[in-house]
């Protein structure tokens, strides 16, 4: 895992695909994922990041461009010649086989003799060595998913591709084996490209996340780099909840940019905006609803100096045990989210309370107003029905 | 279980044959495909239903049993016959000579191309006969060796000769007295079947072929020889040339001729047995020679200049499909006016002048000269004397030989 | 049989009210299965019955038929027939082997390669249905001719010496051969070679050619190891439905063969048909009835394929 070994790089290079039919999955692309690493593709179906993923695995041919593991130029390669396995989304274990025939399958075809020892510990490892002599239709989904991965990682591949590799798990499984894979990952010290369509599956697991949308990667960045500093609307709406509101350029004082929403002033860190700024020009002011806080309107006196403030009125809350989700109609934005922990809760923030909602202008992030402000919406509802 | 039967295959068949062949005298090709196709009919289905528990006795009741009559009231009568065996108009729809009979006499004929097989058909209304059941059919058609068995098995009636004046007064000579129906007291003569050497001119590329010894010696022929399933056609024509005489040979005789053709068969000579589709291996010349029916010969002869026929010098065999009345038919009168009505000259010519085989009526020639003067002077469809006096016919068997020749001929055929 | 027998008593005026529905109800399936039943045992247990019984009668035409046990039928049918036996499973044999060989790649290549010609090609394969057996089996008679092209091909290629050899064929001519009728057998029972065999292969999911690749099984070892293995209920089932009917086949042999390529079907016929010998044809159909089915165990046993299935 130290090793400064590079060959298990995955490099692509102008990658793109587009089918017979003229629909391109994904547009020219670059992208570097270096050895060793957890890398996550994350995006809603049809973005491109499993054409992406097979296009690694040699089980579609690139339009243009270029694959590159280590040094080596794989482009041209049959998957059968390049060193790296899959996990299969629905894990496509072969039904006739046992278990132990299904892990054992690639060193037989790489002219393996005494596979034995080797398939029994990977069955240890990942905890089916009770299991080998079974068909796979007599496990349960996650066996399943489990020999999925030790029929790949037994191969020592350079990469392992996983594709939705829990997605027909339940949520509690899924959660455990999220766990297990990156037990996993970090044990064996392989290169790791993971598909999925969930965020939250992607940021436990993965060191790097590629957000894609539409064939192309959005941004990429560690988990919690995209998640605060999100560069467009669709990573801040895609990951998690963002409140966006558009507000125009006033002045600049120093590091920050003050702006104009509604009637009030709000204050960006000119380094947490990615829009052009000139005076006069609109931008996307975003704030995450858990780094908001809720003040009831009488107690408007006491909020400290230098917050960003806004007001409005408690048009819904709802309790989830540990916080209270509030929506607040304010003239800036129809449907502000604000998540409060429940710590001192304020009994007078009911629905229809006026309220003062402010936050530390550190946590505001500014995006090009140029784009769709709902992007990555409708698709996070798509995916969670 | 089966792929086909002949009920369902025939239309098929009979279209296949329509489109492919133009004229009218296809008919008679038509005719003999289906007998020998429907030869290829159904074991295994058939069986089961067939096959009771206990089959009883075929009745012998003499004389046949007539039911009432009611040919007075009921001014019809049911002809079952086989398809494509009289003449059509141009619509493929009217028999000219069953409306000519209608307007005449006011019988109507309901006219069912229901017999493909003999051996089938036998199946089908033998269970009805030996009950004393009404079959529902007033005239059959059937071919002389199973026309004997129905007449030994007391199934037909005994014909009115009052009511066949011209049928008494004109049948030839040759059809007469058939041993197993002398005088003609059950059955009349529909239509005659000649059966000759057949060869391709191309085929036989100059080898002279005159008798069946040919067929069976001549080393330039082997493999290029075909014989009929027929037994009585194959083992007749064999015989003749044996010089033994089909009409009363002994047991002897019989095994003499197979074993004749087993040499034949053994050294690979004789190429097949066949049905119809005789026709196909000579005029394609896998057949250099073959024994076959004269009414085929004038179809091909039409298409194919190579076609030509041989009357041995040791003569040939003549067999008949014969119009019958099954017991308890209801329409007898109707059915024997019918019968009679096929012996007047014009409807007879008629008859001859569109399916070709030979005819049975006596002094048909100028009227079917009139219509179709080259089949007038044919031999295969109007035997002139000295041709008739080489025409012989099998004899007829008893139940025991008839098991006992059928299962030899069976074995030389490969069973 | 069952079903009818059980059928529920019809109801009494003194019956409590609240149990017959729910009786009712359970007894639905059964009467639903009581027309299938009654075709089974119309149209299969009486003629079966009615043909076994006839196996062991003895008579004539003239005299009836009589059941007298005479089971000896059996054994004089069997020594007087068995090459006739033998050469329809031969024959059956050769056709449901050259079946699959022709039959497999064809139905892999609808299956998986075919595309949007897919459908094309399936009515290409079931499009001589629409004609007569008898009619497709008479074509054959045209394109195996002694002076055709097909067999100066073979002549010229020297194959025809081969097969003459081996006693397949005759001198120069493939007609009224073994050969011939294995032919016509091969192509009459082709599309039921290739249905099944295209069913099976087209459930196969496409991931698990991936897969192997993926795990470094080239084309051909995929094929052997993955695709092959899991379309074994198509090749199976495609083999019987092949081989079952062209064992009891007759036209084959009728129309392209000759007197050494008689098949048991044929004896049947000419038994049923000329001799009139009922109980013989009777006792020749239980015994290739019989040899099938054994056979058909033995082979579904060793191809251990049941669960599959």
């Amino acid at each position: 895992m130290t090793t400064t070994d590079n060959s298990g790089d995955v490099r692509l290079s102008g990658i793109s695909k587009t089918y017979d039919n003229g629909f391109t999955a994904v547009r020219p692309l670059d992208l570097t994922v270096p050895q060793g690493s957890f890398f996550a593709l994350l995006g809603a179906s049809g973005c491109g990041k499993t054409t992406t993923l097979r296009m690694i695995a040699g089980l579609e041919e690139p339009t243009t461009g270029a694959v590159h593991l280590g040094d080596q130029e794989v482009t041209n390669l049959p998957p059968y010649k390049r060193p790296v396995n899959t996990v299969f989304q629905s894990y496509a274990l072969f039904p006739h086989l046992d278990i132990f025939e299904n892990v054992a399958f690639g060193l037989r075809r790489r002219g393996i003799k005494s596979v034995k020892k080797q398939v029994e510990d990977m069955l240890e490892l990942v905890q089916l060595g009770e299991q080998a002599r079974k068909k796979p239709h007599q496990l349960s989904g996650g066996q399943q998913q489990r020999v999925a991965v030790a029929r790949a990682l037994i191969n020592h591949p350079k990469v392992l591709l996983l594709d939705e590799p829990l997605g027909a798990l339940d949520l509690k499984l899924r959660r455990q084996m999220q766990l297990e894979l990156k037990r996993i990952q970090t044990e064996v010290g392989i290169t790791f490209i993971h598909v999925t369509h969930d965020q939250e599956e992607a940021m436990t697991m993965a060191d790097t996340v590629a957000v894609m949308n539409a064939g192309t990667v959005e941004q990429l960045g560690s988990p919690a780099d995209l998640y605060e500093n999100p560069q467009t609307t669709f990573v801040a709406n895609f990951l998690g909840t963002s409140n966006l509101i558009e507000a125009e350029v006033d002045t600049k004082s120093g590091d920050d940019i003050v702006l104009r929403a509604g009637g009030g002033k709000l204050v960006l860190p000119e380094a947490r905006c990615s829009a052009p700024t000139t005076a006069g020009g609109k931008v996307l002011v975003g704030v995450r609803p858990e780094k908001i806080s809720l003040t009831h309107a009488d107690d408007a006196g006491e909020i400290a100096e230098g917050r960003n403030r806004i007001t409005g009125r408690i048009a819904d809350s709802s309790f989830i045990g540990v916080s209270t989700q509030y929506v607040i109609d304010s003239p800036v934005c129809p449907e502000f989210e604000v998540y409060a922990q429940n710590i001192d809760r304020d009994a007078r923030l009911v629905p229809g309370a006026e309220v003062v909602l402010h936050w530390n202008p550190a946590h505001t992030f500014g995006l090009d107003a140029a784009q769709d402000i709902d992007a990555g919406v409708a698709e996070v509802e798509e995916d969670a029905a | 279980m089966e792929q086909y039967e002949p009920d369902r295959l025939s239309p098929v068949v009979a279209a296949a044959m329509r489109r492919s062949l133009r004229n009218g005298r296809a008919a008679m090709t038509r005719r003999s495909l289906m007998r020998a196709s429907a030869g290829g009919a159904l074991a295994l289905g058939g069986l089961a239903t067939l096959s009771g528990c206990g089959i009883p006795a075929a009745g012998k009741t003499t004389g046949g049993v007539s039911a009432d009559d009611h040919s007075a009231k009921e001014k019809v009568v049911n002809f079952s016959n086989w398809p494509e065996y009289i003449d059509v108009d141009d619509s493929e729809k009217h028999h000219p000579t069953l409306d000519a009979f209608r307007k005449r006499t006011g019988i109507s004929v309901k006219y069912t191309e229901d017999i493909n097989d003999n051996d089938e058909f036998f199946g089908k209304i033998q269970p009805q006969l030996a009950a004393g059941q009404d079959t529902g059919r007033d005239l059959i058609v059937l071919t002389d060796w199973l026309a004997a068995r129905m007449i030994r098995l007391g199934y037909v009636q005994k014909l009115d000769s009052s009511n066949l004046p011209h049928a008494y007064a004109n049948l030839s000579e040759q059809f007469r007295s058939p041993d197993w129906d002398p005088g003609r007291a059950y059955s009349y003569v529909w239509q005659g079947i000649s059966t000759v050497i057949a060869y391709n001119k191309k085929a036989l590329d100059g080898v002279e072929v005159k008798s069946i010894s040919d067929l069976l010696d001549n080393p330039k022929l082997k493999g290029r020889v075909g014989f009929l399933t027929e037994m009585r056609d194959s083992v007749g024509m064999t015989m003749l040339d044996m010089g033994k005489d089909p009409g009363k040979f002994t047991a002897d005789d019989y095994d003499a001729v197979i074993a004749r053709l087993q040499k034949a068969v053994d050294k690979g000579q004789i190429r097949r047995f066949t049905g119809n589709d005789y026709t196909s291996d000579l005029t394609k010349g896998d057949f250099a020679a073959c024994v076959a029916w004269g009414g085929d010969i004038v179809q091909l002869q039409a298409d194919n200049p190579d076609v030509g026929y041989v009357i041995p010098d040791s003569g040939y065999m003549t067999s008949t499909d014969n119009m019958l009345i099954p017991n308890k038919a209801r329409h007898k009168t109707n059915a024997e006016r019918l019968i009679d009505y096929y012996y007047e000259l014009e409807p007879a010519a008629e008859l001859a002048a569109y399916i070709n085989y030979v005819s049975p009526v006596a002094g048909v020639v100028p009227y079917l000269a009139k219509i179709d003067k080259s089949a007038a002077k044919n031999p295969l469809i109007v035997p002139d004397k000295a041709m008739q006096a080489k025409s012989h016919a099998f004899r007829s068997l008893s139940a025991k030989e008839e098991t006992a020749f059928q299962q030899k001929f069976a074995k030389l055929t490969g069973a | 049989m069952a079903a009818v027998t059980e059928a529920p008593p019809p109801l009494a005026p003194t019956a409590p009210e609240k149990k017959p529905p729910r009786k009712r109800g359970r007894m639905v399936p059964y009467w639903l299965l009581l027309p299938g039943i009654l075709w089974l045992i119309v149209f299969f247990a009486l003629p079966m019955i009615y043909q076994a019984s006839t196996s062991v009668q003895t008579g004539s035409l003239e005299q009836g038929y009589k059941v007298t046990w005479h089971f000896a039928t059996y054994w004089d049918a069997l020594s007087e027939y068995w090459p006739q036996f033998l050469r329809s499973v031969l024959y059956a044999g050769a056709a449901t082997v050259l079946c699959l060989l022709l039959g497999y790649p064809l139905a892999y290549l609808i299956a998986f390669r075919a595309g949007r010609w897919r459908n094309l090609i399936m009515i290409l394969v079931i499009a001589p249905f629409f004609t007569s057996f008898l009619i497709r089996t008479l074509a054959w008679k045209t394109i195996l001719a002694d002076n055709g092209p097909v067999v100066h091909t073979l002549n010229s290629l020297h194959i025809l010496d081969l097969t003459s050899w081996i006693g397949w064929t005759a001198g120069d001519r493939v007609l009224a051969t073994p050969l011939a009728v294995v032919c016509g057998l091969t192509y009459n029972f082709l599309p039921f070679m290739i249905l099944p065999l295209y069913t099976s292969l087209e459930r196969i999911d496409g991931r698990l050619h991936e897969a192997a690749g993926d795990l470094y099984a080239k084309p051909f070892t995929t094929f052997r190891k993955v695709t092959f293995p899991l379309s074994m209920p198509g090749v199976v089932s495609g083999t019987l439905l092949t081989f079952i009917p062209a064992a009891g086949d007759y036209v084959n042999a009728d129309l392209l063969g000759s007197t050494d390529t008689r098949m048991v079907g044929n004896v049947i016929q000419t038994q049923f048909l000329r001799i009139l010998d009922y109980p013989t044809a009777a006792a020749l159909s239980f015994i290739l009835m019989a040899a099938i089915l054994i056979m058909v165990t033995f082979y579904i046993r060793r191809s251990g394929t049941e669960d599959l299935v």
